[in-house]
């Protein structure tokens, strides 16, 4: 009926928990994508656009873990744009054929993050997501914004690409 | 079901303090963002009996526009900057012992015009009501008009030592 707006409560819930989120969203980010600048620009959009965010939808529960949320987003997002970037250099690259995915031992984890810092981004980023994260496939689907088989068919790849990689050891 | 190689790779977050410098300039940029826009007019919301009479009148007597007419008890107006709320008293706005708010009383918008007697004069031609004639106060020539449902709106002009903020 009556259109009822609210003044916003004062102080800005974003940077109210600020010193406690920023570690985290560092954190988050620094493991991920391997580069300090790279990081912290990260850090820096994920916090910009998280203000707009609660500023839109005053209703909205600004936690650490919304602020993880988008830090994700952002991820996506950067790696996005580096594949677009780096797009005609690198595209031809895949034509698998490994299908077969015997992963067998036991990983260690070290040299599998090596690994998969060496990948195309696409496949890193699926990865990323899935594992790393511990995102369900459909999750990952919606974040890369294809199909649930194409997601599937993305991660059985680089799996196999992951592996060839750990597997040749460090180049 | 065996678990995954693959969540060895499992990653859960550590946290990490960046460099000093680059948080305390990310938290100066945080808090000098601008407040959110706010409406840049003032908002007023006045009750009315009949929705129908009320928009005609402001719409047709005082030159405010109509920009939403959602239902049969809810209309939103402009006057420049001014956004006019006019609300049909019904159970949303009602106190919680039942009480609805009421057309009337003695606050009121008010709205400047340029030539006072002049103003007054249309209206009246066009049957419009009024609870005094043209009066001094201070800094202003002012006369309170009344919409269809009794509320009160002030017509002022101003006159020597008027101010508002430049």
């Amino acid at each position: 009926m009556g259109t009822r707006e609210e003044p916003s409560a004062g102080g800005d819930p974003i940077v109210a928990i600020y010193h406690r989120a920023l570690p985290q969203v560092y954190g988050y980010f620094l493991p991920r994508c391997g580069s300090a600048a790279v990081a912290e620009d990260l850090t820096a959009e994920t916090f910009m656009a998280a203000v707009a965010a609660a500023r839109r939808d005053p209703a909205a529960d600004v936690t650490v873990a919304w602020l993880v949320g988008v830090a994700r987003h952002k991820l996506v997002d950067h790696w996005r744009r580096v594949a677009r970037e780096e797009r005609g250099l690198a595209a031809v690259e895949q034509e698998e054929d490994g299908v077969d995915d015997p992963w067998q031992d036991r990983l260690d984890a070290d040299a599998a993050h090596a690994a998969l810092a060496r990948l195309s981004d696409p496949q890193r980023l699926a990865l990323t997501l899935r594992y790393l994260d511990g995102l369900p496939v459909a999750e990952v689907a919606e974040h890369l914004g294809r199909t649930l088989r194409g997601t599937e068919t993305l991660l059985v790849r680089a799996r196999a690409a992951l592996r060839r990689v750990y597997e040749e050891g460090e180049p | 079901m065996t678990g995954d190689p693959l969540d060895a790779l499992r990653l859960p977050i550590v946290p990490i303090d960046p460099r000093p410098e680059f948080a305390a300039a990310l938290l100066r940029r945080l808090e000098a963002r601008e407040e959110p826009a706010l409406g840049r007019g003032a908002t007023v919301r006045y009750f009315v009996d009949d929705l129908d009479a009320a928009v005609s009148f402001y719409c047709e007597q005082l030159g405010f526009e109509e920009e939403l007419r959602p239902s049969p008890v809810f209309a939103m107006l402009y006057r420049g900057e001014l956004r006019l709320l006019l609300s049909v008293p019904s159970e949303p706005h009602a106190l919680p012992d039942g009480t609805l708010p009421e057309p009337g009383g003695w606050n009121r918008i008010s709205l400047q015009v340029s030539d006072l007697d002049a103003a007054v004069r249309a209206l009246r031609e066009r049957g419009a009501r009024f609870r005094n004639e043209i009066a001094s106060g201070v800094a202003v020539r002012q006369v309170l008009l009344e919409d269809p449902a009794g509320n009160p709106i002030e017509l002022f002009e101003p006159s020597a030592g008027y101010h508002e903020r430049s």
